[in-house]
């Protein structure tokens, strides 16, 4: 441009966004728009039935939304991930997109793609997304509506997702690793890969429900893969590999003494961003559901949310010594997926280890031949 | 460039941006497609774009922001002039700002 008065640059980048990621506050957030789903995976840690009133009763208004974003923006916040359950199954999906790119935020969208519409495309083209990230269950009718339990969910998700790419909208794809689609994962993954060059990733870590239902914890249990399975499939995916090579010998907490109160939280939950629920609940994460943890933005607004309970919660502790000899001194806990919230999901409790998580940082230790001194909890 | 917009035009940031102040920075967030030429692609100005985006606010012709810039960096009203029309001509083709009719 004309003198150098006014510079372009792509985002990454951009000074504001390397000043984000080097861990200026409030940065990001993201947001489930509801509860409510048109599937019923078999692994979904929130999803309700798309007709659910009582779901769709609780969830934050247009004007609710409005305000949460202004204080957002005006905190700095500069990127908003939109999730669900199913976003789009918000009737007033467009007006809420729309408003927030009009606070100035970037806007991305996880979708399952089956309610992919002309009418979203022609959204998405006035007013492109950061991008469109699509969950892949399966490849073949048979196995993407074992996941979905479904009935007519392929067909669907196949011509949202043909609409989308066909568009010139950025999409991406990720997969969900679950038992009842595991036998066709190479598949799954080579799907993604022709469909989007730059990116694929997927996630075997099922975690349990928000809402603590017993029942759907159960299936979702059951549909966990054994530690050497996960390794298995991220040994066949050579960048992913070489990712937790570079984690071998980080070890969070060590150092700290076993007789020392330990932080629960040595992630970045808080630091630069935050998660809102379909509610109105703030959260540090999106899994961390701990009810000293949360904060009601329905009653209470976002900035002190952000300057009050962040602080509280990142400085919680544990001195529990049947915890402190485990999680925190574990060898291999730079390799373990592990966190207060998913081990409260577990069991109640921010500082207890959860076996799953040991079983396949164990596995993967192994794997990356490290595995000798590991902590075995049997 | 001078008969092509005329100093007594003015123009106003346009609806398909939203202008961000951010940690002291202005940031021009592109709303609707094609403002810039990749994706994800923001703008940002240095000091002396900045203070002309101040000046384009819908309500001042182009003669009275060369004016007051002027009299503000005691600079050649020529060379500002060039400037300011420089850069209004670039912002109104990435459609950041609009002619005021």
């Amino acid at each position: 441009m004309k003198k150098g008065y006014v510079s372009s640059l792509p985002l990454p980048e951009f000074r504001l966004w390397k000043k984000a990621v080097e861990g200026r506050p409030l940065f990001s957030f993201d947001f489930d728009l509801t509860a409510r789903c048109n599937n019923n995976c078999r692994h979904c840690y929130i999803n309700l039935p798309a007709g659910d009133a009582a779901a769709k009763g609780r969830e934050l208004s247009l004007a609710e939304i409005a305000r949460i974003a202004s204080e957002a923006a005006s905190l700095g916040a500069f990127w908003c991930l939109l999730s669900g359950g199913e976003p789009l199954l918000r009737e007033d999906f467009a007006d809420v997109y729309i408003l927030l790119k009009k606070k100035g935020l970037l806007v991305s969208v996880f979708s399952n793609a089956a309610l992919i519409g002309p009418e979203h495309v022609r959204l998405f083209k006035a007013y492109p997304p950061r991008d469109v990230e699509v969950s892949v269950y399966g490849v073949t009718r048979e196995t993407y509506e074992k996941v979905t339990r479904i009935s007519g969910s392929f067909a669907a998700f196949l011509k949202g997702l043909d609409l989308l790419l066909g568009s010139g909208v950025k999409v991406r794809l990720k997969a969900m690793a679950l038992r009842s689609n595991v036998h066709e994962f190479p598949a799954i993954a080579a799907f993604c890969r022709a469909r989007t060059k730059d990116y694929f990733r997927f996630d075997p870590f099922l975690h349990l429900r928000y809402d603590g239902d017993e029942a759907r914890n159960a299936e979702i249990r059951a549909e966990r893969l054994a530690p050497e399975d996960i390794v298995r499939l991220e040994r066949a995916d050579p960048d992913r590999f070489r990712e937790l090579r570079k984690k071998c010998g980080i070890r969070p907490g060590a150092g700290l003494g076993w007789n020392a109160p330990v932080p629960l939280f040595t992630c970045g939950a808080g630091l630069e961003s935050f998660s809102l629920g379909y509610d109105g609940q703030f959260r540090l994460c999106s899994s961390l559901a701990h009810p000293d943890c949360v904060y009601d933005l329905q009653k209470g607004g976002l900035r002190e949310a952000w300057r009050t309970l962040v602080p509280r919660v990142r400085g919680l502790a544990s001195e529990r010594p049947d915890f402190l000899k485990t999680c925190p001194s574990c060898p291999v806990i730079g390799l373990c997926q592990w966190c207060p919230a998913l081990a409260y999901l577990e069991s109640g409790k921010m500082d207890v280890p959860v076996e799953f998580f040991c079983g396949t940082a164990r596995a993967r230790a192994e794997a990356l031949g490290s595995g000798q001194g590991l902590d075995k909890r049997e | 460039m001078t008969d092509r917009t005329g100093l007594d035009r003015i123009f106003k940031p346009s609806e398909e941006i939203v202008a961000r102040e951010i940690e002291g920075e202005l940031i021009i967030v592109p709303l609707t497609a094609g403002i810039g030429d990749i994706e994800d692609e923001l703008f940002t100005f240095n000091a002396s774009g900045r203070a002309i985006w101040k000046g384009l606010d819908g309500r001042k012709p182009l003669k009275a922001i060369i004016g007051e810039l002027a009299a503000q960096f005691e600079g050649d009203p020529e060379e500002i002039e060039e400037d300011v029309l420089g850069l209004v001509e670039e912002l109104v083709k990435r459609r950041i700002v609009v002619e005021v009719v």
